[in-house]
């Protein structure tokens, strides 16, 4: 991760994702935010080029019904 | 016997007082709703109740006993559904007002199996607003309060199943369990539950929080009664794609089979610790449960807890990506439907990225390796249920979980089976768990342990004050 983003940058993130977000809103979702993307980087340091993730898809999988 | 005494049987004693004809499905459900009425107007565990169709339930489940007909041990048994389990024409909220008017035309997996074994519907349970984020003081419908201490939180997010079966308003109910929601209301409310190994339950018609992390299960007032319930929703079900094939063993012919030589791994160091530690008076009450185990031959092994410890932060990104993913489309329309609790936890999932989210699959397989590999020295792991006894409502601190250790996240992450057990409580008088995780699908271990400890104490007899 490059930083902590600023009010500014969630600003611009969420007019993107489609969100209507007013300022005060924003400002109290950007401390969550950002310990939320420093938790996401620190554990990229638990993983090497070899990791999968634990979800994987499987083609065996045919009697798979959706849900509603 | 009074009203009370009959609401506060375990299942496994109504079940053999209704063989006996000491009482029938109709008086232990009357009593069940007569309670509800007495006590719920202040632990608001209840958000729909359906006295009119468990009338109905147990006048059927009367005339089917009287006729021979019986569907085993919860049959003629009211039990209360947390209100994410579908119910083909009764409303089902998730605790909120996205949902406040949904009735679905449908019964989830587990909820129809349970109506297969004859018990009946008392009711849906309120929780956190759709199992996320802390109490839903403003959600559409009031947050549960703890039946032991009506100031202090029952825990979530199965908060009225924990609420009403510590309050004697059920016999049994149905959680779910994403992080801790069916651990940590056990904990709190001093009863039992058990968050099953992952695919073990189908998770079909349960409406989800985050898929990968979801689990389906049972909490009750005893050991006995959770591994009755489990019983009866477990196996394999096609709807449900992480539903497993591995076989269903007898859960209470391993009850009584004891813990001899069993080996206990404690993952204290690095992790007990963590933050602002684990509450002193919890860590106490949690080491005499130990002593206890050791007594009945368990051996106590201390092992490293950092891997446990790690959990938390990939457990946190999977579930806020995958809440988000669920209800995009409502946060993007009408995101002030939500209480701002879940509103603001979901939200974080808008502003991390899919490789964020990967990266936190990733390390999840790093970390289910490093923490399934203690089972080369220990048969299971022994935990406190909560990191702290449950807060007073006027002191809650959304950031709470990430002040104290975790200690529920590492068996969502790596989808082991893990019970809460009743273990002692605070000088506050307020319950304490006790949590045992085991190898993937041995949930007759989990219950074998319990069991082992529920009978060499007496917490599990306590009853609140209401």
């Amino acid at each position: 991760m490059a930083g902590e983003l600023t009010l500014e940058d969630l600003s611009k993130m969420a007019a993107r994702a489609g969100l209507k977000l007013a300022e005060d809103e924003l400002q109290k979702l950007l401390p969550g935010v950002n310990r939320a993307l420093r938790q996401a980087a620190e554990l990229r340091q638990l993983v090497t080029d070899c990791t999968e993730p634990a979800s994987a898809f499987s083609a065996l999988k045919v009697d798979k019904v959706s849900p509603p | 016997m009074t009203a009370g005494d009959l609401c506060y049987l375990t299942i496994s004693e109504a079940a053999a007082g209704l063989r006996r004809k000491d009482f029938s499905p109709v008086e232990l459900t009357k009593a069940c709703l007569a309670r509800i009425e007495t006590f719920d107007g202040r632990l608001h565990a209840f958000i729909t109740i359906t006295a009119e169709l468990a009338l109905k339930q147990a006048r059927e489940a009367e005339k089917e006993l009287h006729s021979g007909n019986d569907h085993g041990p919860l049959h003629g048994i009211p039990i209360a559904l947390k209100d994410l389990y579908m119910t083909k024409g009764i409303r089902t909220t998730c605790h909120s007002a996205v949902l406040e008017n949904w009735i679905p035309d449908h019964d989830a997996t587990a909820v129809a199996k349970l109506q297969e074994a004859g018990t009946i519907l008392l009711g849906k349970l309120g929780m956190h607003e759709f199992a996320f984020g802390g109490p839903s003081v403003d959600a559409l419908f009031p947050a549960v309060k703890n039946p032991w201490n009506t100031a202090h939180i029952p825990g979530g997010s199965s908060s009225g199943s924990g609420a009403a079966l510590a309050a004697g308003l059920c016999y049994g109910a149905l959680g779910s369990d994403t992080g801790g929601s069916i651990r940590t209301p056990s904990s709190h409310c001093g009863i039992v539950g058990i968050k099953p190994t992952y695919g073990r339950v189908s998770r079909y018609g349960v409406v989800p929080l985050s898929w990968s992390l979801d689990h389906a299960g049972p909490m009750a007032r005893s050991v006995g009664d959770c591994a009755i319930l489990l019983q009866a929703i477990a196996g394999h079900d096609s709807k449900d794609p992480a539903s497993a094939t591995v076989a269903v063993s007898d859960f209470r012919a391993q009850l009584k089979d004891g813990i001899k030589g069993l080996r206990v791994g404690v993952p204290r160091a690095h992790w007990f610790d963590e933050n602002k530690g684990t509450d002193p008076e919890t860590e106490a009450v949690f080491n005499d449960a130990l002593k206890i185990l050791e007594g009945l031959g368990a051996v106590i092994v201390e092992i490293d807890g950092k891997p446990f410890s790690i959990t938390r932060k990939a457990n946190q990104t999977i579930l806020v990506c995958e809440a988000y993913a669920y209800h995009e489309k409502t946060l993007q329309t009408t995101p002030m439907k939500f209480g701002t609790s879940v509103r603001r936890r979901m939200l974080e999932g808008a502003f991390l990225s899919a490789a964020d989210y990967i990266t936190a699959q990733r390390a999840r397989s790093v970390l289910n390796d490093q923490i399934r590999a203690n089972f080369s020295r220990v048969d299971v792991f022994a935990v406190p249920g909560a990191a702290r006894p449950p807060e007073a409502f006027e002191s809650v601190d959304p950031n709470e979980q990430n002040l104290r250790p975790n200690f529920t996240n590492p068996f969502n992450l790596t989808g082991l089976p893990a019970i809460a057990v009743p273990c002692g409580f605070t000088p506050g008088n307020l319950p304490v768990g006790l949590q045992i995780a085991a190898r993937p699908f041995e949930e007759g271990t989990c219950f074998r342990v319990a069991y082992a400890y529920e009978q060499a104490t007496e917490w599990h007899k306590k009853r609140p004050a209401l």
